[in-house]
């Protein structure tokens, strides 16, 4: 037991006690979220977490930043108990992060990763080929369908980086979808599931893009918390989790979020990214 | 058209109208001098989005993140005007001159040239040039701001580039329009309205002078007099005190017309009497004679006889005219015989005497007589005694009565002086009824006009004076006129 959870030990320890100083004590999830899901929609966000806060029977909350890495560094120095990242990080990190949950769209625990150009560029851009003197924005440096794929993808094309005439990280797939639909960038490399979520919400931006390629399916951005966290309520949150499809009120949250539910998954399920980021040199992941 | 409208709805509507004019002219002034600052005003936008843009986009410069630069254009580029319709456009330029980001990628694409590069047929000084800060009026009218944006040691890290077309400074007419009416709009909605209760209060006192005159000759003086609206206004109240002083003189006039009618009345009343004291007085000369006859010759039997009758016709057709003044007291009349013209003859003959006036007599009686008595024997009295007095001394009159189915016809000629038209109908105007001498012809006329007779002068008779009365040989009509 590490010093966090002594610590959570002994706060519940007090909670034996009674008083006002065990209701406040009470040993809180943190989760973090990344631009795997369009987490920007705080009403959302207060509901899923007062439904598992009920659920799991501890305070949950949600914590969401722009960029993968600050959410990792948050997941490491445990300043969050668990996280919603994507499974490129998974793989490049995974001796130190054990999964909680993988989610399922579609009735699946995969997504695919598409490139996406503008509907008024005439379809200059009609695959990876033709992204040479091209501007191309990606999502993130630790997204799997915002930059790995597209590393892999150029290569097997035959394009360098160096040949386009721009690259540039959006912070998020959402934002991707947007400077392609502004046309800021040529074509962007994007989630399939957060261009899909977008589309059945019906923003703008989707509406102004249009995909011209499709990857392979790619295990599902996972939950994940830090190896070896002993948090007294992560199974807890886990059941609570796979439970939410059954569950009227879960399927309403799950329905929000363009997913099916909750599934204990396996890291076998990310050995294509892993594969896939084996064969990208800059990827930190090793052969 | 204006002018065909009461002053009272002249005056409000005026006022309305200058409240519009006014609202409008103010709002054209406003619209003027809104016009002349907008330029100043957009360009004060420009350099403050410049300052703005310097500074927030140094740390993305150096961090190259186009998507965070791309974000703050869009956002500052909401704050300067055109940039929604896409007539403004705010960039962030690299080291070389190149697009880091801009507002609106479709018009300046990420990664393109443009220092260095001709822009709107105007050369662009290269990135190694644009150290200062520069302010380009286009030859289109478009305006172009170029700023370096500089490290903390003073070297160039980039340029922030503002380009605005020349339609941004243009006069926004719609706007300006779409203002201007409201603001007509409103000055309709507030203003004329309390234009129009000012102007309506303004002319309420006139309003009421109006209404007062307008009573002015359907109501009696006496009752207006007092009620005259007062007012404060100077101008007003000269015309109330016109008013008051016309209302005294038509109250004067009302009495002195009083006073006229009374007096008209008497006159009328003094005539009336004249002819009832002449109708009265034509026949008594002719019964004094009766009576003097009977005083002398009454043991005549037959004399006494005769005069007695004549006495009872003579009172008869006294009573019979006096009867006539009073028409709740009917009297029968019987129809006229021939022998009532023997008794008018008789009744005449001493006033013919008295001055050796010849008298003669005649009758054609082809019908019998269905004319009333009374006002025949009046007539004939009346026209025998005046052609006596026209024939004067040794003078010849002569009467005849005629008859036939369709009138009865008397007419006396005198061989007196000749008896003209004009003097004729002059008689006969009921004026002369001022004249005692015009009353027998006056009263002969009145009679005829009655019974729907006629009474004329017999134009053309050459020598004398022949006067024709006549009337209907039938019977006596109910009603007659």
């Amino acid at each position: 037991m590490d010093r966090r959870n002594s610590m959570l030990a002994l706060l519940a320890g007090s909670y034996l006690a009674g008083g006002k100083l065990v209701q406040a004590a009470q040993p809180g999830l943190r989760i973090g979220l990344t631009p795997v899901i369009l987490a920007d929609q705080v009403a959302f966000l207060s509901r899923w977490g007062r439904y598992l806060s009920s659920t799991v029977g501890c305070p949950i909350d949600f914590v969401a930043r722009e960029s993968y890495q600050l959410i990792l560094d948050m997941l490491f120095s445990e300043q969050i108990d668990a996280a919603w990242i994507c499974g490129y990080p998974f793989v490049r990190y995974e001796s130190s992060l054990s999964l909680l949950a993988v989610p399922m769209y579609a009735g699946q625990p995969s997504y695919q990763a598409y490139l996406i150009r503008s509907r008024k560029t005439d379809g200059r851009v009609q695959g990876w080929a033709d992204l040479r003197g091209k501007v191309l924005a990606y999502s993130d440096p630790l997204s799997n369908s915002g930059w790995l794929v597209a590393q892999a993808e150029m290569a097997k094309a035959g394009v360098k980086v160096a040949e386009l005439k721009r690259t540039f990280f959006a912070h998020g797939h959402r934002n991707v979808a947007e400077a392609v639909a502004a046309q800021l960038a040529d074509a962007g490399s994007i989630d399939g599931y957060v261009w899909d979520t977008m589309r059945q919400q019906g923003m703008n931006a989707v509406s102004q893009t249009e995909v011209v390629w499709q990857s392979e399916r790619f295990g599902f951005p996972p939950l994940v918390s830090k190896r070896g966290n002993r948090h007294p309520y992560r199974e807890a949150l886990r059941q609570a989790l796979f439970g939410m499809a059954q569950d009227p009120t879960g399927v309403e949250l799950l329905t929000a979020l363009n997913l099916s539910g909750f599934t204990p998954g396996g890291v076998h399920m990310y050995e294509s990214i892993r594969k896939q980021a084996r064969s990208v040199g800059a990827s930190g992941v090793g052969v | 058209m204006l002018r065909r409208l009461p002053y009272r709805i002249q005056v409000p509507f005026g006022l309305s109208v200058a409240v519009l004019v006014t609202a409008l002219l103010v709002t054209g002034v406003s619209a003027r001098i809104s016009t002349t600052n907008a330029r100043a005003q957009t360009l004060a936008t420009l350099e403050r989005a410049v300052v703005l843009l310097v500074a927030q986009a140094k740390p993305l410069l150096a961090g190259e993140d186009t998507w965070r630069m791309f974000s703050l254009l869009r956002d500052t580029a909401a704050l300067v005007p055109g940039t929604i319709a896409r007539h403004a456009r705010l960039a962030v330029l690299d080291t070389r001159g190149d697009v880091f980001a801009a507002s609106d990628p479709t018009r300046l694409a990420t990664g393109q040239a443009l220092l260095g590069q001709t822009w709107h047929g105007q050369p662009l000084p290269s990135a190694a040039q644009s150290t200062r800060p520069l302010r380009l009026n286009l030859g289109d009218g478009a305006f172009l701001l170029l700023e370096p944006i500089l490290s903390d040691d003073g070297e160039v890290v980039g340029h922030v580039f503002i380009e605005v077309d020349a339609s941004v400074f243009e006069p926004d007419w719609r706007a300006l329009f779409t203002t201007a009416l409201i603001g007509v709009a409103l000055a309709t909605l507030l203003l004329v309205p309390v234009g129009w209760l000012v102007g309506k209060r303004m002319t309420r006192p006139v309003a009421r002078l109006i209404s007062f005159i307008e009573r002015i000759g359907h109501e009696p003086a006496q009752t207006l007099r007092g009620s005259v609206p007062s007012t404060a206004d100077p101008e007003l109240g000269r015309i109330a005190h016109a008013v008051t002083q016309l209302v005294d003189a038509l109250e004067q006039r009302a009495m002195a017309e009083a006073r006229a009618l009374s007096a008209e009345r008497l006159a009328a009343v003094g005539r009336m009497t004249a002819a009832v004291a002449h109708e009265i007085n034509n026949p008594l000369m002719g019964l004094l004679t009766a009576t003097q006859t009977v005083r002398l010759h009454g043991e005549n039997a037959s004399i006494r006889e005769r005069t007695v009758e004549v006495l009872d016709r003579g009172l008869q057709q006294i009573r019979t005219t006096l009867a006539a003044l009073l028409p709740q007291a009917r009297i029968e009349d019987r129809p006229l015989e021939p022998g009532d013209l023997d008794d008018v003859m008789a009744l005449v003959r001493a006033s013919a005497q008295s001055q050796s006036t010849a008298l003669i007599q005649s009758m054609e009686i082809d019908s019998a007589l269905r004319v009333p008595s009374a006002p025949l024997r009046q007539v004939m009295l009346n026209l025998l005694l005046n052609a006596i007095k026209a024939a004067g001394p040794e003078g010849e009159v002569s009467a005849i009565l005629k008859s036939d189915e369709q009138r009865v016809q008397f007419s006396v000629l005198n061989s007196g002086k000749r008896l003209l038209a004009d003097r004729f109908e002059a008689a006969l105007e009921s004026e002369s009824g001022m004249n005692p001498h015009g009353f027998g012809l006056w009263v002969c006329r009145e009679l005829a006009n009655h019974y729907r007779g006629g009474f004329e002068l017999d134009t053309s008779n050459s020598e004398g004076t022949r006067l024709v009365f006549w009337l209907p040989n039938h019977e006596l009509p109910d009603n007659p006129v």
